[in-house]
Formats: structure tokens, C-alpha cells, sequence
């Protein structure tokens, strides 16, 4: 269920937060669904299992998930703002880039048939 | 939890141990790195109760370690390279321990022979160096040790073998919170495996901290800017480091992504990549601080 990329320079906390909040974002993991324990997922990826409790907390701190003393942690229920933050944080990623973009002579026309051919693949089911 | 205060420790003129202090959690995987001749080993050994400090306080639970045999029994130290005693095989040694270290556990000795598959009657001294290091991990792990010490533990395991002997320490860490203090060269390695990190050089922790604070909080930044800035000061940033090569800006920057980034965008650059830096860089970085530099030697 979750990759993680040893060779990447993100620490592996971080890529456990995002790829976490990622799976809750797109409703994988379901509201009020438990998350796998420390010491399965510790043993599971090899990972240290002070890093995936802190992981745990981080997303408790910024509501994802919730815990029960002695039971777990869970999904909390997804707040559509949640979404709204991950959607204005992307469009102010877009930005940069486009900005970039219009700095290396890359048209309206030209993103517009990116825009186009992801959207072709999605509809054909290969992305 | 371990906690060390104002440790010294002299061998005749050397002084390998200045003044050490640290704290160690428990269940804690806590990573010691250094220079060659820092005084890791020395301290490692302090705090298996080998050696003892000439000055400073070391207390493992509230208690010292030192001929401290209740306190002893549940640590294990493994060394760099492993000792055992003449024509002792595995079983020998298995016995040996079993009747020094009082939670011995003869059946995790038996579960993990399934991982490292080592033949129990062989002798040890004829074995290699990695399978004589499996043999030490294989006693030490049976030995259920509430603090487990390694010195370049995974030097000379292979690969497989290498991922199994983290798996398994993750697997203890985890179930029983043990410490786990390791020794090593190998950065990329610790990085991963790590919650703590301490970088000793000289006899002296020059650095002691959390792993992903460290790294939140010191970044490699490569920028393009549109027009002339002054490069190599920016207001309120700590450039440790910088480079240019072309038009590509490349700085070593101490603080905050956020930070780091808000100010940056100000100057509206063309490309802007923030980088976490590796254990590794951080290591040269630090070490440069004190003056134990890379430097571009011609023989």
C-alpha cells in the first residue's frame, strides 16, 4: 500500500505524512478505516518505528487521522476544506511552473494540448 | 534512557573523550558518527562498562554501568570485529552466553538461526568476517538486551543480509523498545535507519539532534535569477554555502523550507529547487565548520 523511495533526498518522515494524506485525499483509505499499527508497518517496511509514530502524530496534528488510546488510529472524516487546501496548494505549484514555462517560450496552445492529451489518457484508463 | 554528563577519558597524553554529553531515549535507534580517531569506539565502550571514565557521570535508568553486573546483563556490545573463544562454535558460544546473560531466550536463538543459517557446529574463528558478524548479531539479539550496541554492525553483510539484520532490530525496537546505539561510516545507511543522530569529532559532540529536524532545517537551494542580485548575501538568510556554475546559483542554506522559499520568490527567480540535504552533506558541511575540510588535494 505505501512506496516509500529510499533513494529520494525526502526524508522518509515526510514521504510517510504526504503518502499518507495522499491515500486519505483520494478516499483509498475510508473514513474511520484503521490504520496499520507502528510495529506492523515498523516491520513491514523496515522503517524505524519512531519515525512512523511520528508521522502518526503529525497527521493527527493536522487533522487526517485520530486516535483511540489502546486501539489505534483511524481516518478522521474528510473535510471538503482538506481538499480545498490540497486543490490551492496544487494551483499555487501550477503557477511556478507556468510562469516558468512562459519564460522558456512555451505557448497557451502548447500547455492547453498537455492539458488535453493527460486528459485523453485518464478518459482511455492508462493513467 | 541513557543520559551522559561531562564524560572525559584520557589514554596517557591522548585524550580521547573531552567532554560528552548526551542523552539517549529508550527504544531509540541513536546513530553515532564521526571522524576517524573522534572517540565513537571509546565511547561505546564507557557505555558498555569496559571501559571506565576518568571524569563525568554515565547512568543507564538512574544507575551507573560500570561493574554495574544487574545493569551489564542487559546490555550486549558488539564489536567491530566480533571476539570468540578458541575452537568455540556457535553452539559453544551459545552455551557460554547463556549462562552469563540471564534473559538468554532459547528460542529466539532458534528462530533466528532461520535468518542467519549458519552452521551451529562449524568453528567460529574459521568462519568469514560477515558470517563471523551474523554470529555476533545471532548471540546478541538471543541475549534479549534491553541496550544493543554495534560498532560498524553491518560491515561486511551482504545486501539480503543487511535489510534481514535491520528488519529484525526494527522488529525489537519496536515490540520491546529496545536501545539501539550504532556506530558507522556508512551515512546513507544510518539516515534511513536512525531517529537521532550525534556527530563526535575530537572527543567532542559537536552536533546532537533529532534526524528529521536536522534535515528540515538546512537546504540545498538552486536558483536562477532573472536579473543581477547580489548573490552571495541575501537578507536574512544563513548562506553557509555557494556556488555558481553558469547562471545556476547553488547555495548550502541554514533554516526553515517556508523561510527559505518566501524569501527567495521575492526576487522573482527563474527556477527555484530546494533540496533536503543528505545525511552525508550535512556531515561534510558540519565537519567543514570545525575545520576538517574536503579539500582538492594533488598528489
Amino acid at each position: 500500500m505505501l512506496e516509500l523511495d529510499v533513494k529520494s533526498r525526502v526524508p522518509i518522515y515526510e514521504q510517510l505524512v504526504e503518502k499518507i494524506k495522499e491515500l486519505i485525499i483520494m478516499e483509498v483509505l475510508k473514513e474511520h478505516e484503521q490504520l496499520p499499527s507502528v510495529r506492523s508497518l515498523a516491520s513491514e517496511l523496515t522503517i524505524n518505528p519512531n519515525t512512523i509514530q511520528k508521522a502518526y502524530r503529525e497527521l493527527e496534528n493536522q487533522g487526517y487521522i485520530y486516535s483511540i488510546p489502546g486501539k489505534g488510529n483511524f481516518v478522521a472524516p474528510i473535510n471538503k476544506n482538506k481538499k480545498l487546501e490540497k486543490v490551492n496548494k496544487l494551483k499555487e505549484e501550477l503557477k511556478r511552473l507556468i510562469l516558468e514555462a512562459i519564460y522558456l517560450g512555451i505557448t497557451k496552445e502548447e500547455l492547453m494540448e498537455l492539458y488535453d492529451s493527460v486528459n485523453k489518457e485518464i478518459k482511455e484508463g492508462r493513467r | 534512557m541513557i543520559s551522559i554528563e561531562g564524560l572525559y577519558k584520557r589514554f596517557e597524553e591522548l585524550e580521547a573523550l573531552k567532554n560528552i554529553n548526551l542523552t539517549i531515549k529508550k527504544g531509540s535507534i541513536f546513530g553515532l558518527i564521526g571522524s576517524n580517531g573522534a572517540g565513537k569506539t571509546t565511547l561505546l565502550k564507557i557505555i558498555s562498562g569496559i571501559y571506565k571514565q576518568d571524569k563525568g557521570v554515565l547512568k543507564i535508568n538512574n544507575n551507573e554501568v560500570f561493574e554495574n553486573v544487574d545493569l551489564k546483563s542487559n546490555i550486549f556490545f558488539v564489536l567491530d570485529n566480533p571476539y570468540f573463544y578458541y575452537n568455540f562454535s556457535l553452539k559453544d558460544m551459545a552455551r557460554f552466553y547463556k549462562g552469563i546473560y540471564p534473559n538468554w531466550d532459547d528460542k529466539k536463538f532458534k528462530n533466528l538461526s532461520l535468518v542467519f543459517n549458519l552452521d551451529l557446529n562449524k568453528k567460529l574463528n574459521k568462519l568469514s568476517k560477515g558470517m563471523q558478524k551474523q554470529a555476533a548479531l545471532h548471540l546478541a539479539l538471543s541475549t534479549n538486551p534491553e541496550v544493543l550496541i554495534l560498532d560498524e554492525p553491518l560491515d561486511g553483510l551482504d545486501a539480503v543480509m543487511r535489510q534481514k539484520v535491520k528488519n529484525i532490530i526494527i522488529q525489537e525496537v519496536a515490540e520491546r523498545e529496545m536501545t539501539v546505539i550504532i556506530s558507522s561510516h556508512n551515512l546513507r545507511e544510518l539516515e534511513d535507519f536512525c531517529d537521532h543522530v550525534a556527530i563526535l569529532h575530537n572527543g567532542e559532540v559537536i552536533l546532537q539532534r533529532d534526524i528529521d529536524e536536522l534535515k528540515a532545517d538546512i537546504h540545498k537551494v538552486q536558483v536562477v535569477f532573472k536579473k543581477d542580485v547580489n548573490i552571495d548575501y541575501i537578507e536574512g538568510l544563513n548562506i553557509l554555502h555557494f556556488e555558481e556554475r553558469g547562471s545556476i546559483k547553488s547555495y548550502i542554506i541554514k533554516g526553515k523550507k517556508e523561510d527559505i522559499e518566501n524569501k527567495l520568490l521575492w526576487y522573482e527567480p527563474l527556477v527555484l529547487d530546494l533540496l533536503p540535504l543528505t545525511l552525508e552533506e550535512i556531515f561534510i558541511y558540519e565537519m567543514g565548520v570545525v575545520g576538517y575540510e574536503v579539500k582538492n588535494i594533488v598528489v
